[in-house]
């Protein structure tokens, strides 16, 4: 076999040369050029004594293209960039029209309960002006609507642009690796914060009433059969 | 224990409408003496420097969560007859499990309505 010279990997060494300043700041991109250079490098060396392998690097160099692309196709940046803040924005609008809207309902709906009802003419209009203001407040039902409508469609965009380069790059559910517990998540864990349940999932008020009338541990125990 | 209703309750919830309403639904049932605290840190305090009657509290609040001021109330001497009442959006049954080992006297699921919340303060006082 002929030995390997420092010609051979010329392409290699300054690529290393050129990054070892860099420490632990490595990108997914990094990896690729080095596996791309690494490629080009050994082509041209085992090509010299063994032809066959010439396609061999060939489809190793087209695959990492693939993957180059596959990169570009995520658009990463423009979802941190545009996409997710946007999003963040319309909820926060959502959030901030729903306290607007409860907060006049409700000032409108005390307003009736502590009325004088000496003078029936005054509060029956009164009670007709608060119910206008009510019926105006509800609008928000309409604006917060179109508002989670642009949010699915950026769910939906990361969804789908996240399942392609997973499914791209062909990695596997086996291929996750454990990651570490974070303390928001351990917060949520120790102290049971689940968060509200969708309709028909967790226990009703009449399962809970019956759970809390139980007198000992079997009754506890039952739910778990 | 019977229901006085010129006793102090406490509302603990860290969202201000939510103590909005329940305070507007505890007035229509004839209680006049409500206060509030935003978190269970903020309750324990006023619980220390006050007497209350009833304790209604939200469970998932930063940065003491209902539960953990549960499980605090219970363990005080001074607090530990104080009637509490949970009333929150978890509605698992490791929740309600959870609540009833620490000693919780009744658990409302939200949403909920006037009539739901004065048959289980009535539970409590009749109990």
């Amino acid at each position: 076999m002929i030995p390997m010279t420092k010609n051979d990997v010329s392409g290699v060494i300054k690529f290393l040369e050129d990054n070892k300043a860099r420490g632990d700041h490595v990108s997914l991109n990094d990896v690729m050029r080095l596996a791309e250079v690494m490629a080009g490098d050994f082509k041209g060396f085992l090509h010299s004594y063994a032809p066959s392998m010439r396609q061999e690097f060939e489809d190793i160099a087209n695959e990492i293209a693939r993957m180059k692309q596959e990169v570009v196709q995520l658009r990463a940046s423009d979802m941190k960039h545009n996409r997710i803040p946007e999003a963040g924005r319309e909820l926060d609008a959502i959030v901030d029209a729903t306290e607007e809207a409860t907060q006049t309902i409700m000032a409108a709906a005390e307003e009736i309960m502590a009325a004088d009802t000496s003078d029936a003419t005054a509060y029956q209009t009164m009670v007709g002006d608060k119910m206008i203001e009510i019926f105006e407040a509800c609008a928000f039902q309409d604006i917060t609507g179109q508002r989670i409508s642009k949010v699915v469609k950026t769910l939906s965009y990361i969804d789908e642009r996240v399942t392609h380069f997973v499914e791209r790059l062909r990695i596997m559910e086996n291929d996750e690796g454990d990651v570490e517990e974070t303390a928001d998540e351990r917060r949520q864990r120790e102290l049971i914060l689940h968060g509200p349940q969708h309709a028909g999932e967790g226990v009703s008020q009449d399962e809970i009433d019956a759970m809390l009338g139980g007198s000992d541990q079997a009754d506890i125990d039952k739910l778990f059969d | 224990m019977a229901l006085d209703l010129s006793m102090p309750v406490l509302v603990v919830d860290d969202y201000k409408t939510m103590i909005r309403i329940i305070r507007n639904l505890l007035k229509q049932l004839g209680f006049s003496d409500i206060d509030d605290a935003a978190d269970g840190t903020e309750a324990l305090e006023k619980m220390k420097q006050r007497k209350y009657g009833l304790v209604i509290s939200d469970w998932n609040m930063e940065p003491m969560t209902g539960y953990e001021l549960l499980k605090q109330v219970r363990s005080d001497s001074g607090l530990c007859k104080t009637p509490f009442i949970m009333v929150t959006a978890e509605s698992k049954t490791e929740n309600v499990i959870a609540a009833k080992k620490a000693g919780v006297n009744n658990y409302i699921v939200k949403p909920f309505n006037a009539q739901t919340l004065k048959g289980k303060i009535d539970a409590v006082f009749n109990d």
